[in-house]
């Protein structure tokens, strides 16, 4: 269930709490399982994990269903995680978003048909003097216009 | 201006190492491995400095590091907060990516002070790119031989990690986010016990913003009253602005305690498109909402705010003109607390649903003449009744909002549309 | 002692006393639901808040200490506030629905909502509702009551020792579920049950059958092991309808297990026997209980008393019965001259039988260092006893084990893994170890011993500890060195100046050796009686094939037409039936008042708390009338406390025994030991059906290593004495290890 490359880096988290206290791990290693997994956790690799770090599964459970960064439904290769908090929405984030959906076809929440790309509706993201704003990936992009999204999304491959 | 986190902002990479160590960084840390400081005097230091913690709450530094049981057997721990999720709020993202050595020369003090000899920063899961900065600055200074065990053959040692968060606003607050560091979900634990007493994994801890770690070098390398007479009375040094929403320029700023907020607003360039200031968030998004008159007349530091009726927060300044509808700007910061609320209290957990519902159906045009007195009512009845302070942030908004602009919810609820949008 | 202030009363408290504390000491209701006096603090629900002076806000009494001079209100306007609103919060999202809850009429919400809750109705957004869910056969979920309070986490996690239920989701969302596909497993997790403030979780066996109101509630003792643990019967009409648990910090503290709660299923299962029937020719006949009785007088005289042969008369008894049972059976047979008479129907060999004393208290257990567990999985054969060793493990205890399989505690154990026949040696080893580390002589037996190196770890865990108990499990009662592996625990219990726990007897056996259930030097013990010829047996709760170790000859002498059975049973039985002459109902567990005699030697009575199916009849009673007719003197007995004062006032019996120690090893090529799985040790629980259908009712196994199972050519599809073979790295050489739901099949052992 879980890739020796996945344990290597899952490891190398280990490493970073007191011992015993490899459970502390968890949310990395929930990151890194999910990525190997077309972006999505199940209930095998949950319990893999809580395995893996020796915890309870509903212990990793909670955490799985706490932070909003894990996928329980599939997703796209790149979500496009959009803010819609305040300094966003003050610089036309919804017609932004509205844009985006028209443009892509699906509603946030939904995927494309080619599963390429889904759009998810977040809070701040912690860049609000570059509003409006969205993530795709390790990326930030930041003072979105329309043609700037055209851009980017027609980059997405 | 850019004096103390900011200082290296325009040169060429102002993150790396060099930098840092050109303008006079880890000279305090070296000083310290040399023996020549004692934890008292650098708690003095920032005693004298005026330095009050940058993640909210205003609490003074050196006052808190004097809480924790330095000579106390056993692991201590020192924690940066770099969780930054407050709305309106993205100065420690800047602080991160722009000056990551202060932050762990900030962080290294405390160790020192607080015989605290491991450390994590939590650096919330999207900042990937401040992360990689963090961890390259980590990487650099466990070359050069500033942390580690015995550094330099020294009796001190500090091993600092970076913890990433993985989505969920509460994980700022700090003793959620120690929950966090030990790997289980981000749920606030009640006080006391607190941190200083019971930390992570059970040991004495002290959690400190990312920009109250970051100033700590300069305060100690130039002196405490230097950072002092840098602000006003008590709210010493500078201070990280984030200015966004309808201004020219948005931007973070790093100016003096005490600048009146129409300075700071024509730093960031006046109000875009020249159009009228209607209202301000002073502080981040749980702080009380101000109306243009009041804000304008206002100083940014803690008295000046706290003057004018809302909090200095996280610095968040949020400026809002006259095409804002205020309605519609309450229901997103309701919405933001109804989806951040950890759930573990019952005042939170079912009154921020409970407030966000009220007000998407005025939204919807289906909202009811006493729906106003309800939320304030719900709103009265979390305040002050939950466990940490995310129930009081959802419910400051909602009762500044509804104090200063009463009458547009009243418009809305009886027209079934916004006054200001139609 | 500080001096506190609450409603204007002044208190005494103790530093590092939470104030919910000394409310509840002084009678000062605070509401609260979240806050559970055996869980950690969660401070969650709100509901305790009150106003302390001084405090810009209210204060949570669960979690905020007392300090001196502190002054409280509890009902003050802000107090009062403050409870309000949170209860007005827990309801809005509740559904409301009492009328036909489970909960309705015991729920702790509804309690306090009638208290605080004014105006619910000015939430008009919609409920929250959860899709119901199924956790297992004994647990009912309805998680739309649910008001997160997440007692039934904490109990998981913090005294089950295993974390199943937990809260997913965050906010509004937060919800209370387990995540293991099979549910909630857990051998106490029915406190879940009790735990839980709201109809969110309730007992499934008993669901929509009442409202608590209509139920009466009468104290009792659990009899399935020897904790004796305390709780209460609920009844309707004549039924018991649950099980709760009692208080008694000395015994079961307020949980009870799982196999204490829901055995009472089995109760009204169609099985039970309802009638007195006698054979005649051949053939079961319902009779009336004089005729019966009769029938029975009529037997035992023709067959021994009036041949003057009572030595050819035998009186077998389960360890299920009652102390008073016990005795008057005892005192019906040697009233008669008889002294043959024993318990112990499930030892291979009496000359080999362990005597160990149990010296240590229940509630000592977990304020011990350092405890040696020797041949038992004792979380699941006495999960109480189990519960307190956690508790020492946590509080920094060592235990270690020694076992022939390796088993999942739910704590940290340092397990040892030794074969059957190398359990003495290893103990020797240990005692070697203590002999030369004191200033005694070697004994000739310990010469050529020489201490493996755990036997070396565990000495000096043993001397290295304040507190030790050495505890001595079922696993050992049929080892063909038990009685020397007995009497080396009791050796090293004085060398290394440890308790002992002797958990290799169960259910009432203390109680049966109270009243002497066993022959003197003149009397035959069972397995004497099975070779014997015998004329006439009087059986008491006694099930063939699950309860003599030695089946086969039991058969042979009770089937034997010349020998004439007297049974008492509560259930009814297929060899039971076809080896008596008269079958007599006896009332079963809460159906009769009788005592329990517990591992502290402390005599819990209890009272019927409902009375006996169909025809059926406590056998006290039953005992009494039969010695009646029988002429014999002294059973004027009116009710069973009489029964009880006698025994009081008789001493208890003082055997001798060996204590010789022999070290010679077993030369058996594969040792078996055989157990009835956990909820499969009497017959009550062999009834209970939501029980068995439990993942642990389930387990049925012969655990076998690789290389034993090859030797045996055994493989995971085989079954070994008719149980499914589980080949597992966990176990020692040349055993097997059987933990079964089914008849014993020792007949080939
Ligand atoms: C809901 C909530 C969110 C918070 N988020 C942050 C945050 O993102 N960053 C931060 O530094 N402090 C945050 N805080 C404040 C911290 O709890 C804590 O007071 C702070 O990290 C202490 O550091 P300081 O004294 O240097 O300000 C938050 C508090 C609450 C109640
Ligand atoms: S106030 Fe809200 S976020 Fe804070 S502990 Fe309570 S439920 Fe969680
Ligand atoms: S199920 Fe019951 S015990 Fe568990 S959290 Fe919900 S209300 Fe509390
Ligand atoms: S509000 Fe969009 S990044 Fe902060
Ligand atoms: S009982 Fe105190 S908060 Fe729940």
């Amino acid at each position: 269930m879980i890739s020796d490359n996945a344990k290597k880096q899952i490891d190398s988290w280990i490493e970073k709490y007191p011992e015993g206290k490899q459970s502390s791990a968890v949310m990395e290693a929930l990151k890194i399982i999910q990525k190997e997994n077309n972006n999505q956790l199940t209930h095998d690799s949950i319990q893999a994990v809580a395995d893996y770090l020796d915890m309870p599964g509903i212990a990793a459970a909670e955490v799985a269903t706490f932070y909003e960064n894990y996928n329980h439904q599939p997703v796209g290769k790149h979500i496009i995680r959009f803010c819609h908090n305040i300094s966003c929405m003050l610089n036309g984030a919804d017609d932004l978003i509205s844009h985006l959906e028209t443009k892509l076809g699906v509603k946030t929440g939904e995927v494309t048909d080619d599963g390429l790309i889904s759009v998810k509706k977040v809070e701040c993201l912690g860049a609000c003097v570059g509003a409006p704003m969205f993530q795709i990936g390790d990326q930030y992009y930041e003072n979105l216009t329309i043609d700037k999204i055209d851009k980017i999304v027609d980059g997405l491959k | 201006m850019n004096e103390v986190c900011f200082k290296n902002i325009d040169k060429d990479q102002c993150w790396s190492l060099t930098t840092y160590e050109a303008s006079g960084g880890y000279s305090v840390w070296r000083k310290i491995l040399k023996g020549e400081y004692t934890p008292e005097q650098i708690i003095n230091e920032l005693k004298t400095s005026g330095l009050r913690g940058r993640g909210g709450a205003g609490f003074p530094t050196g006052l808190k590091w004097s809480f924790m049981p330095r000579n106390a057997e056993g692991q201590k721990y020192i924690v940066c907060n770099s969780d930054e999720g407050e709305p309106g709020t993205c100065k420690d993202r800047d602080i991160l990516r722009f000056n990551p050595h202060a932050v762990i020369e900030g962080m290294a003090i405390g160790s020192f002070v607080m015989d605290a000899t491991v450390g994590y920063n939590y650096i919330r899961g999207e900042f990937i790119e401040p992360f990689d900065r963090f961890e390259g600055a980590l990487k650099e200074a466990y070359e050069t031989g500033l942390l580690g065990k015995n550094i330099n053959g020294s009796e001190v040692s500090f091993d600092l990690y970076a913890h990433l968060g993985a989505g969920a606003y509460i994980c700022g607050e700090e003793t959620a986010l120690l929950e966090s560091i030990e790997g289980k979900k981000g749920q606030p634990r009640f006080k006391p016990p607190f941190p200083a007493n019971v930390g992570l994994f059970g040991k004495p801890t002290t959690i400190n913003n990312t920009e109250s770690f970051a100033s700590v070098p300069d305060i100690m390398a130039h002196g405490g009253q230097w950072f002092a007479d840098l602000g006003v009375e008590n709210s010493g040094g500078t201070k990280l602005f984030s200015v966004s929403g309808h201004v020219a320029n948005p931007a973070n700023f790093e100016v003096s305690m005490g600048m009146p907020f129409k300075d700071l607003l024509e730093l960031a360039g006046g109000m875009r498109h020249g159009a009228k200031l209607k209202a301000v968030i002073p502080g981040g998004s749980s702080t009380p909402v101000l109306t243009a008159e009041v804000a304008m007349n206002m100083t940014m530091d803690y008295d000046g705010i706290d003057k004018a009726g809302s909090m200095l927060g996280a610095g968040s300044v949020i400026v809002m003109d006259d095409s804002t509808c205020m309605v519609e700007a309450l229901t997103r910061l309701a919405h933001f607390y109804y989806d951040e609320s950890c759930g573990q209290c019952t005042p939170c957990r079912e009154g921020t649903g409970w407030l966000y519902r009220v007000l998407k159906r005025i939204m919807d045009g289906k909202g009811k003449a006493e729906d106003i007195d309800l939320l304030m009512g719900v709103q009265e009845k979390i305040m002050g009744n939950t466990i940490c302070a995310l129930g009081d942030a959802a419910a400051m908004p909602v009762e500044s909002f509804l104090r200063n602009f009463r009458d547009e919810f009243e418009y809305y609820i009886e027209h079934g549309k916004s006054m200001v949008k139609g | 002692m500080l001096e506190i202030e609450i409603d204007g009363q002044l208190v005494n408290a103790e530093p590092g006393e939470m104030v919910i504390a000394v409310t509840d000491r002084e009678g000062i209701s605070v509401p609260r639901f979240c806050y559970h006096k055996k869980l950690s603090i969660s401070a969650s629900c709100r509901m305790c808040l009150v106003d302390v002076e001084g405090a810009p806000k209210p204060q949570p009494a669960c979690s905020t200490p007392v300090a001196d001079g502190m002054k409280i209100h509890t009902q003050n306007d802000k107090a009062k506030a403050s409870q309000k609103a949170v209860m007005e919060f827990l309801l809005i999202n509740h559904p409301l629905d009492c009328p036909i809850c489970d909960q309705g009429g015991e729920c702790e919400l509804q309690d306090v909502a009638v208290d605080y809750g004014s105006d619910v109705s000015r939430f008009s957004e919609g409920k929250r509702i959860i899709a119901p869910s199924d956790i297992g056969p004994l647990i009912q979920t309805d998680m739309t009551r649910c008001i997160h309070c997440t007692r039934c986490v904490r109990f998981g996690s913090e005294i089950a020792g295993i974390m199943e239920m937990g809260g997913t989701g965050r906010g509004e969302d937060l919800k209370i579920e387990p995540f293991l596909k099979e549910g909630i497993t857990s051998e106490l997790s029915g406190n879940m049950i009790d735990v839980c403030p709201v109809g969110a979780l309730t007992s499934k066996p008993f669901r929509y059958e009442l409202r608590s109101w209509q139920m009466n509630s009468i104290n009792s003792i659990a009899r399935h092991d020897l904790v004796g643990s305390n709780l209460y019967a609920q009844t309707y009409k004549g039924n018991v309808k649950r099980l709760a648990s009692g208080d008694n910090d000395a015994v079961n503290e307020t949980w009870i297990s799982d196999r204490d709660r829901f055995s009472y299923e089995g109760l009204t299962h169609d099985n039970r026997l309802l009638a007195p029937q006698i054979k005649v020719a051949g053939q079961w006949k319902e009779v009336e209980w004089d005729v019966a009785l009769d029938f029975a007088v009529k037997g035992l005289k023709n067959n021994i008393l009036n041949s003057r042969n009572v030595q050819k008369l035998g009186g077998l008894a389960s360890a299920t019965a009652t102390t008073e049972e016990l005795h008057l059976l005892q005192k019906l047979l040697r009233e008669m001259g008889c002294e043959n008479l024993d318990y112990r129907l499930n030892i291979k060999d009496l000359d080999n039988a362990i005597h160990l004393q149990s010296n240590i208290k229940l509630a000592d257990l977990e304020h011990i260092d350092q405890a040696i567990v020797i041949g038992s999985n004792i979380r699941l054969e006495q999960p109480m006893i189990n519960h307190r060793l956690r508790k020492a493990q946590l509080a920094g205890a060592g235990i270690t084990t020694l076992n022939v399989k390796e088993f999942d505690f739910n704590y940290k154990t340092n397990d040892i893994i030794v074969a059957p026949n190398e359990i003495a040696n290893t103990l020797a080893g240990v005692l070697r170890v203590l002999v030369e580390k004191s200033a005694e002589e070697v004994p000739a037996y310990l010469l050529a011993v020489t201490p493996c190196a755990q036997a070396i770890d565990i000495a000096s865990s043993l001397l290295n500890s304040d507190k030790t108990v050495l505890i001595l499990g079922e696993h050992v009662v049929n080892n063909a060195q038990a009685a020397s592996i007995a009497n080396l625990i009791t050796e090293i219990a004085k060398l290394s100046n440890s308790l002992t726990l002797n958990l290799t007897v169960t259910a009432n056996a203390l109680g049966a050796q109270r009243v002497n259930f066993v022959p003197n030097s003149t009397g035959m013990n069972v397995n004497e009686m099975l070779a014997a010829e015998m004329r006439a047996f009087v059986l008491l709760d006694v099930y063939p094939e699950y309860d003599f170790h030695h089946l086969d000859e039991a058969l042979n002498t009770l089937l034997n037409n010349d020998v004439f059975v007297i049974s008492l049973n509560g259930f009814k039985n297929d060899l039971v039936a076809q080896y008596s002459d008269v079958m007599l109902p006896m009332a079963a567990m809460y159906e009769t008042s009788g005592t329990h005699v517990n591992i502290n030697h402390e005599m819990q009575s209890f009272s019927a708390a409902v009375g006996a199916p169909g025809e059926s009849k406590p056998a006290w009673k039953i005992l009494k009338v039969l010695a009646d007719l029988l002429e014999l003197p002294g059973f004027h007995y009116e009710n069973s406390t009489q029964v009880l004062s006698e025994v009081a006032h008789q001493m208890t019996p003082v055997h001798e025994y060996d204590t010789a120690i022999n070290l010679d090893k077993s030369t058996v090529e594969v040792e078996t030991i055989w157990t009835h799985s956990p909820y499969h040790t009497d017959a009550l629980l062999r009834h209970a059906t939501s029980l068995r259908a439990s993942k642990i009712g389930q387990i049925n196994t012969a655990s076998i290593n690789a290389a034993t199972a090859k030797s045996l050519s055994l493989s995971d599809s085989d079954t070994y004495l008719g149980v499914p073979v589980d080949i597992t790295e966990t176990m020692a050489d040349q055993c097997v290890f059987i933990s079964s739901n089914q008849a014993t099949n020792t007949g080939a052992l």
